[in-house]
């Protein structure tokens, strides 16, 4: 089936207030990214993020101009292709962080598990919305809804990298509750998280890898380990609370220029943002972020059809898996895992994810009329 | 259909406004908890990571003599220090890679480390101390792999230039423990501080120590000093001139040789010390450096007892040094004539009890003169006997004796001049009989035995007064004016004039001149041209247990003199424990020192021998 360009005129009801506030937390997050590495030899981290903002705004355009309805139909195709991917992969990858995710492309590497979420959202926004129905899920249902997202989940497992496997399960899961599930086992499923996953991260600690249960268990004691997890998150909270109302001002954190934040141009952005900017850049940056969830939230509601609100859901639930479990870390309200905060962390493949569903969200938004 | 399963769809998503604003506000709350209620916490927490003072030891002042020579300097010294706060590597692993460059075992650290557990960790615990120039090479050679954890940091340390002359009134220093910081000013005094532990080092602390300086800098992550952030200059200690005499403090410890015992001189006219010589000492620069449990354990069992100051910490019976004191107080109370004569006949009973004269044969009929230049026990048994023990004390007291004479150092002892109800007191756990005071322990006194006792200091002391007549200038190694001049506030030089006849003074000394010059027990004392006056004093030791064999014994030596014999310049008190005749042990002593003064005083001192090692201008 052809590509339908049915509408070439890409300025004809874009969301430009939705692209404003994207393009604002990316500059927020290039300019931290550059006060974080400014210290290092050479400006790679904020040249290469540069090009990936410029890259993931040209993504956004295509997958904004494409109808949804044409990527949709093209889907079993780019999903199975995603789980090639996934497979090769490991096979092809070299060793970060104790994880084989990311495969080099030329003066760049890329972390497929990352861009391939957006494949699974359109997938999963398809196989609910062509149920057209109004009562429950069935068991049946499900279990192939739970399949499509468990399937490159349990490829990324294998990497092994629990984090980004762990921001799969927004897509299901809000694509299931908004699909309709018996609250019956809405109240199963919360009882058997709060009861029985606590219980499991010990009976289950062989089964995890070390660095996994390291920072399991440093969640629960952060003192034990003043070297390791627990002071990462102990110097992302000094760096956030010395900043006060106001911050020390960009380029001055002293926590951040020092060198105490580890991981400060990644996952722990949001910390030198704390530092340098106060709380009034937190209120800020958190401002925008729920903007855009609020925003995409309402285009969710003026979907033209069940497809277009399913494939919005499934962007805001990883926009919003990423922002809460990202910011919730770095002020110790949660583990550390590696989930990077969407347009603000350091790099590309998130950067170019973010983007891309921010195509997602723009493409549906623009075909809202019944014409 | 499809309308009715979109509003169905729709309402759903509402509900994710609600629950993407609950975990906003969840969120924000978090960060008003971080930046605004607790900020404080966290902006001194950042600062004590950003911020590391570094310390700047001040320079210890120098110790001079009283011509500005110096006999305490500082030297230039390294030590290995390792900082806890921070360290990549384990003990175990320092171990491996310094060990063997260093000399040291793991036990050897952990020790020193467990002896600093509870400071703080940034402060540096000093792995070795006092390293050569290979121990410095070796660990800036492994600066990279050793980072911050561990490194050589200067430490100016004192020199005593002397050895071990004059060493308990100079003193030492050492690190203040933690019972010893816990009564000072923290703001001047903190661990890790060297302060003066012992003499002068420790009396003059305040002056000698300094303010220590600082620099704040900032570090990153791996302590690397960033850059400098404020700074503080250390202020050096004050130099401290002291009253001793380098040339008498030699001659006098040469003469002690390899003695035990003390020599002690004194300017009657003004109360300072020229000379402070104990014997054995022991060489203060071992504590430069931290001493070794051993080497300290074996200074501190030597049963001579080295860190004995017995100028001041000692009392020991005066024997007939003491009749000076009874002449004078016999002529004083009236009941001595210069003209009195008594016939010594060796022996002379008292109220029935009988006691011998040391020359058997007796001296014959003696005047006051000859019973001082040959020491007849028999007519201060007399003089004794006619004061009786509460005169006695009272004289003795008055002239300096049985109370502290306030020098400027700490644990001066008292000596003591006995009185019934001294001994009622002393004895009142025994029987009545023990307590009571007999005639014949008047008798002892009389000629410096039994109870009573001086220490050395007094000794000089009370004879310098009674030389001057009757004037007692509080003894001192530094002089308070000199401190003034620096800023500091010393306590006020006492001085007391007690009532005493010229005649009396006249009558004394001139019996003194005659046991050095007119041939007495004290003519090894004299010296050519230079009127030397005093009296020899051979004290038995009695149920004292003592450390040498041959010695337990020997007698006591004393002489205590003074010159001239008008008008006194100098007043000298030697001793040597157990060195037999006054006459003999401790006279040769005494003559050092007056020889000494006198040739320097007459311009006849050659600087040729073992000069001065260097000179402050004055």
């Amino acid at each position: 089936m052809p590509v339908n360009f049915e509408d070439r005129r890409i300025g004809k009801d874009f969301d430009w207030a939705l692209f404003a506030a994207a393009l604002a937390l990316a500059l927020i997050g290039l300019t931290e990214i550059y006060s974080a590495t400014m210290s290092l030899p050479g400006d790679v981290a904020f040249m290469k993020q540069a090009i990936f903002i410029g890259a993931g705004i040209a993504l956004m355009f295509v997958v904004a101009s494409v109808d949804y309805h044409s990527i949709s139909e093209h889907i079993p195709w780019l999903y199975l292709g995603s789980l090639a991917v996934l497979i090769y992969t490991p096979l092809a990858a070299r060793r970060i962080a104790g994880a084989k995710s990311w495969i080099d492309l030329g003066p760049v590497s890329v972390q497929p598990s990352e861009i391939i979420k957006m494949v699974i959202v359109v997938a999963m926004a398809r196989y609910l919305s062509d149920l057209h129905m109004k009562g429950y899920l069935s068991f049946n249902q499900i279990l192939k809804a739970a399949m499509i997202c468990a399937v490159p989940m349990g490829l990324i497992l294998l990497q092994p990298d629990m984090g980004t496997a762990l921001s799969y399960l927004p897509i299901l899961g809000v694509g299931l509750l908004v699909r309709g599930l018996r609250p019956a086992v809405i109240v199963s499923v919360v009882l058997i998280v709060v009861l029985i996953v606590p219980v499991s991260a010990f009976v289950l600690g062989d089964y995890l890898k070390a660095h996994q249960k390291e920072r399991l268990l440093t969640f629960i004691d952060p003192s034990r380990d003043p070297q390791g997890k627990g002071f990462q998150v102990q110097q992302s909270k000094i760096a956030i609370g010395s900043g006060g109302v106001l911050g020390k001002g960009i380029f001055k954190g002293s926590q951040n220029q020092l060198g105490f934040l580890p991981a400060r141009h990644t996952d722990f952005i949001f910390s030198v943002v704390g530092e340098e900017m106060g709380f009034v850049g937190v209120l800020g940056t958190l401002g925008l972020l729920g903007f855009i969830l609020f925003r995409s939230l309402h285009n969710a509601q003026t979907a033209r059809d069940s497809l277009g609100l399913f494939i919005i859901m499934g962007v805001v639930g990883v926009y919003f898996f990423h922002l809460l479990v990202n910011v919730a870390m770095v002020i110790g309200f949660f583990p550390v895992v590696g989930i990077p905060l969407p347009f603000l962390s350091y790099g590309g493949s998130s950067i170019l994810t973010a983007f891309i569903g921010l195509g997602l969200i723009i493409n549906v938004r623009r075909r809202r009329y019944v014409n | 259909m499809r309308r009715e399963e979109l509003t169905v769809l729709r309402s759903r998503v509402n509900v994710g406004v609600y629950i993407v604003a609950a975990a906003l506000v969840f969120l924000v709350g978090g960060f008003w908890h971080f930046q605004i209620a607790q900020s404080g916490r966290f902006v001194e927490l950042a600062d004590k990571n950003r911020f590391k003072q570094i310390q700047i030891i001040a320079q210890r002042g120098r110790i001079l003599d009283r011509e500005n020579r110096v006999l305490v300097d500082n030297r230039p010294s390294y030590n290995v220090v390792y900082v806890r706060e921070g360290a990549h590597h384990s003990l175990e692993e320092l171990a491996a890679v310094l060990g063997p460059g260093l000399g040291m075992t793991l036990e050897d650290m952990k020790e020193r480390v467990e002896k600093s557990k509870n400071e703080p960790k940034f402060r540096p615990i000093i792995l070795k101390e006092d390293v050569d120039v290979a121990d410095i090479a070796f660990i800036n050679a492994r600066k990279l792999e050793l980072r911050d954890e561990v490194f050589v940091e200067y430490q100016p340390r004192r020199k005593y230039l002397e050895g071990d002359l004059a060493v308990h009134a100079i003193g030492y220093t050492g690190e203040i423990t933690p019972d010893e910081l816990k009564n000072r000013d923290p703001k001047i005094y903190k661990a890790g501080d060297q302060i003066g532990k012992f003499g002068l080092e420790q009396r003059y602390d305040s002056v000698l120590r300094g303010r220590d300086g600082y620099r704040l800098v900032i570090v990153d992550n791996r302590q690397r000093e960033v850059e400098q952030f404020g700074r503080e200059d250390p202020v050096g200690g004050n130099d401290l001139r002291t009253t001793i005499d380098l040339d008498l403090q030699r001659a006098a410890e040469a003469a002690l040789g390899d003695q035990v015992g003390a020599a002690v001189a004194l300017d009657p006219s003004t109360g300072e010390v020229l000379v402070m010589a104990s014997k054995p000492g022991f060489d203060p620069n071992l504590f430069a450096t931290r001493i070794s449990a051993s080497a300290y354990q074996e200074l501190n069992r030597d049963p001579r007892k080295v860190f004995r100051n017995r100028v001041i910490q000692d009392h020991y019976a005066p024997g007939s040094v003491f009749k000076v004191f009874m002449a004078a107080a016999g002529l004083e109370a009236g009941v001595l004539d210069p003209l009195d004569h008594v016939n010594c006949t060796g022996s002379v009973t008292i109220d029935g009890v009988t006691k011998a004269c040391w020359k058997a044969g007796g001296h014959g009929s003696v005047g006051l003169y000859e019973a001082l230049v040959n020491s007849c026990n028999v007519f201060f048994y007399n003089v004794g006997k006619k004061l009786d023990i509460n005169r006695i004390a009272h004289y003795a007291m008055e002239m300096g004796l049985g109370r502290k004479t306030n020098i400027d150092l700490y644990g001066e002892d008292a000596g003591l001049i006995p009185t019934p109800e001294w001994k009622a007191s002393a004895y009142r756990t025994r029987n009545k009989a023990d307590q009571k005071w007999y005639g014949s322990e008047t008798l002892d006194v009389s000629i410096g035995q039994g109870a009573v006792s001086l220490t050395v200091l007094q000794a000089a002391w009370a004879m310098g007064g009674l030389a001057s007549g009757g004037r007692l200038v509080q003894p001192h190694l530094v002089d308070p004016q000199t401190l003034a001049k620096d800023g500091f506030v010393g306590e006020k030089l006492e001085t007391a004039q007690y009532a005493i006849r010229a005649s009396t003074v006249d009558v004394v000394s001139r019996g003194m001149w005659g046991v050095v010059n007119e041939g007495g027990t004290g003519t090894r004392a004299s010296v050519d041209g230079f009127d030397v006056a005093g009296k020899t004093g051979t004290a038995q030791v009695v149920g004292k247990k003592s450390y040498g064999k041959d010695e337990e014994f020997e007698d006591n030596a004393w002489f205590v003199g003074f010159a001239p014999y008008r008008n006194p310049e100098i007043v000298v008190a030697a001793f040597v424990e157990h060195g037999g005749h006054g006459g003999t042990a401790a006279a040769p002593v005494a003559h050092a020192i007056f020889d000494t003064y006198y040739r320097k005083k007459t311009g006849q001192f050659g600087t040729q021998s073992s000069g001065p090692i260097a000179q402050v201008k004055p």
